[in-house]
C-alpha cells in the first residue's frame, strides 16, 4: 500500500488532482492511500505518508521540505505542472510511485 | 483543453509565478541579484499565461459563450490576483536590497 500526499496552500486545486489519481489506481489496482493537505496540515499525515508532493503554488518551499522530511524517510518532489493543470491522475499517480520504489 | 483544465492552468501558472517570486527575493537577500531578476522575469512569462487563458474566458463570455462560475474559477482567480501582488511587491523588496546593499 503507498501512501501518497499532495500538498498546496489551501489544499483545493490539489484535491482536484487527487480525485484524479484515486480513479486510476482504482483504474490500474493499485493500493494507494492518496490525500491532498493544506500545507498547515501536513504535520498530521507525516507519520504514514511515504512521498509528499507538491503544488507549484509552493515549489519554492522545496529545499525546506526536504530537509524535514527526507531523513524521516519521505520522498518529497513537484508535482510536474502540464500534469497537474491537466489533471493527469496516472501520469502523477506513476511519479508518485516511482520516486517512493526509487 | 476544456474549462476546468483552462482552470487548473490558470492556477499551475499563477503558482508557478508566485513561487519563482519567492525565490527571487530569496535570491535577492543573498545579493544575487541577476538570478533574482530573471526569476522575476519567468514569473511575469507564467503571469502572461494565465492572464492569456483569463482573458480568452472573459472575450468567450463577450461573445455570449458563458461558462458556470464554479468555486474552483473563483479560487484560480484568487491565485492569479494574489501572484500578481506577490510580484509588485515582490519587485520592489528585490529594488529596495538593491539599493541598500
Amino acid at each position: 500500500m503507498y501512501n501518497i500526499t499532495l500538498v498546496c496552500n489551501l489544499g483545493l486545486s490539489t484535491s482536484m488532482v487527487v480525485q484524479k489519481m484515486q480513479e486510476a489506481a482504482k483504474k490500474l489496482s493499485i493500493a494507494a492511500e492518496i490525500q491532498a493537505v493544506p500545507e498547515s496540515n501536513i504535520a498530521k499525515v507525516a507519520s504514514k505518508t511515504n512521498v509528499i508532493l507538491l503544488g507549484p503554488q509552493i515549489s519554492y518551499k522545496l529545499d525546506e521540505f526536504k530537509k524535514k522530511y527526507e531523513e524521516l524517510g519521505i520522498k518529497v518532489a513537484v508535482v510536474n505542472g502540464t500534469d497537474y493543470a491537466m489533471m493527469n491522475g496516472e501520469k502523477v499517480l506513476k511519479f508518485a510511485i516511482g520516486l517512493i520504489e526509487r | 483543453m476544456g474549462y476546468e483544465e483552462k482552470i487548473m492552468t490558470i492556477i499551475v501558472k499563477s503558482g508557478e509565478a508566485k513561487s519563482c517570486c519567492m525565490r527571487a527575493i530569496g535570491k535577492a537577500r543573498k545579493g544575487e541579484y541577476t538570478d533574482a531578476e530573471a526569476l522575476i522575469a519567468e514569473a511575469e512569462q507564467c503571469l502572461r499565461e494565465a492572464h492569456g487563458i483569463q482573458t480568452e474566458l472573459l472575450s468567450g463570455e463577450a461573445d455570449g459563450k458563458k461558462h458556470e462560475v464554479t468555486m474552483l474559477m473563483i479560487h484560480a482567480q484568487d491565485h492569479l490576483m494574489n501572484t500578481m501582488t506577490v510580484k509588485d511587491l515582490g519587485s520592489e523588496i528585490i529594488a529596495i536590497l538593491k539599493e541598500r546593499q
